[in-house]
């Protein structure tokens, strides 16, 4: 086992061996996520640490085993029923609609995004930006195939989000979700659409130290189920990034049990399950 | 003050329902439910307890600080952590036992942040979550309290706790309610 100033001695050796800091991440989920590190390649925490110092690939890897990426089509429905009745019928008028999804994971959030988008009639006009820290999460992000394990619950997600109206649920609608994937079950593949495919931009972007990947200003920025790895102290900063980086009437949508507490409370208004920014 | 960590699965709904409706309005202490649902049964769940319920009924965000009489349930496919610092944190880490939320998880984080300082219920279900967090919690000296497996729907659950501790109390749901109604005094 190990305590904290073991995890400090990692944490010093993952940013001056690979220059990622991971000294403002919530210590106990950090912890809990090293110790899996340990379980699985069978080593201490000493090992760990001097192995990092002298295999970059191995540092790259544990970077991207200390991530959690569990992620879903149409996660959270209720979410994505407010951006489709609250927030995007007044981005009709944009000649362009900029969108960046901050910890992507494999991109099911960023596809969800577009068969949003396209349903609404707005995919051309839109540009999808979606960043990670993980490389292998971005690698199957690009591709959009994914395992069919849990492709019930995406159908439900699915039908929920764009087929039940929550202000009129008399309404019926109808979009089958062949439209926008093959799940191909024989062969463990949930698929999305090639058309889908190459909209969004993916990138390696570290949301602790590098700023604005893109240097634009989002109409919509998504940063779901992050920040709760993350202590209050980045979580306020990147509260006041975010808050930088949208457009005047950009909307932040954070995870479904995730909220802004602390000073940054005042520069947002809260709608429901989404961030308004506020000017002041 | 005291902590009350309930978990529970198949079988154990009606019992929570009961007990939520059975407490006094007046009941000071907070309280956690690490409960199982369905996969399908992902909303409604809150406001399903919520309507019988004498106390207030909530899924915490991450981070939220905890409130003395107040009840909090484990939002669907996150687990649930208990801290020192009374506030819950929330995480989607990899399944646990087949569960998000997992009882052991709740249980475990209870151990460690609340020691003697806690009641942990274990009721009717149909697999082994919990048990080990159980025995965390006793062995880190909280009260422990096992659904007696005659009268639970599904005995799969208080078995497998009973088989590796040995629990406080063996309790009928009756008894565990009266066990909570006396606490407050
Ligand atoms: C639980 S997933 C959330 C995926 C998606 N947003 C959702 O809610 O379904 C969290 C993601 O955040 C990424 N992440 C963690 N730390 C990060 C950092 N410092 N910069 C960018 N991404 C990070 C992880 O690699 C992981 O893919």
């Amino acid at each position: 086992m190990f305590d904290e100033n073991d995890i400090k001695l990692l944490i010093k050796a993952l940013n001056d061996s690979g220059g990622y800091d991971f000294s403002n991440y919530s210590l106990k989920s950090f912890m809990r996520r090293v110790e899996k590190v340990l379980y699985d390649n069978k080593i201490d925490i000493y090992t760990l640490i001097n192995a990092v110092k002298i295999d970059n690939v191995f540092l790259e890897q544990v970077v991207r085993d200390v991530t959690v990426n569990t992620t879903e089509i149409f996660r959270d429905p209720s979410v994505w029923q407010a951006l489709k009745y609250m927030v995007l019928p007044r981005l009709h008028a944009r000649k362009e609609i900029n969108i960046w999804h901050a910890g992507c994971s494999v991109g099911m959030e960023v596809y969800s995004m577009e068969v949003l988008l396209c349903e609404a009639g707005l995919l051309e006009n839109s540009k999808l930006y979606a960043t990670d820290i993980n490389t292998d999460v971005l690698l199957s992000a690009e591709k959009g195939v994914y395992s069919c394990r849990n492709s019930e619950e995406y159908m439900t997600n699915f039908r929920k989000a764009l087929c039940v109206n929550p202000f009129n649920r008399e309404e019926q609608i109808n979009i089958p979700p062949q439209k926008y994937f093959d799940i191909l079950p024989a062969k463990d593949e949930f698929r999305v659409k090639p058309f889908l495919l190459k909209k969004a931009d993916f990138k390696k972007h570290n949301l602790v130290s590098e700023g604005n990947p893109f240097g634009i200003k989002y109409d919509i920025i998504l940063c779901r189920n992050v920040l709760i790895y993350f202590n209050q102290n980045l979580q306020n900063k990147l509260f006041a990034q975010f808050w930088d980086y949208l457009s005047d009437d950009g909307i932040l949508v954070l995870g479904i049990h995730e909220s802004i507490l602390g000073p940054l409370t005042a520069k947002y208004e809260k709608k429901g399950l989404i961030y308004q920014k506020k000017l002041i | 003050m005291l902590n009350i960590v309930i978990g529970g699965s198949a079988g154990s709904f009606p019992i929570v329902t009961n007990i939520l409706a059975k407490l006094d309005k007046s009941f000071s202490y907070p309280m956690f439910l690490c409960l199982h649902r369905l996969k399908s049964v992902r909303t409604g769940f809150v406001e399903a307890l919520r309507l019988k319920s004498s106390v207030p009924v909530f899924e915490p965000h991450d981070r939220e600080p905890v409130i003395n009489g107040h009840v909090y349930l484990a939002p669907a496919n996150y687990h649930m952590y208990l801290t020192k610092g009374n506030t819950i944190s929330l995480s989607t880490e990899e399944v646990v036992n087949h569960s998000r939320p997992s009882i052991d998880i709740t249980f475990g984080s209870a151990a460690k942040s609340f020691g003697s300082k806690c009641v942990g219920i274990l009721l009717s279900g149909a697999n082994k979550d919990g048990a080990i967090g159980l025995k965390a919690m006793k062995d880190s000296g909280a009260t422990i309290i096992v659904q007696s497996p005659q009268e639970a729907q599904v005995k799969t659950m208080p078995m497998a706790a009973l088989k590796i501790t040995e629990p406080d109390f063996v309790f009928t749901s009756s008894q565990i309610i009266s066990y909570l109604q006396k606490l407050k005094e």
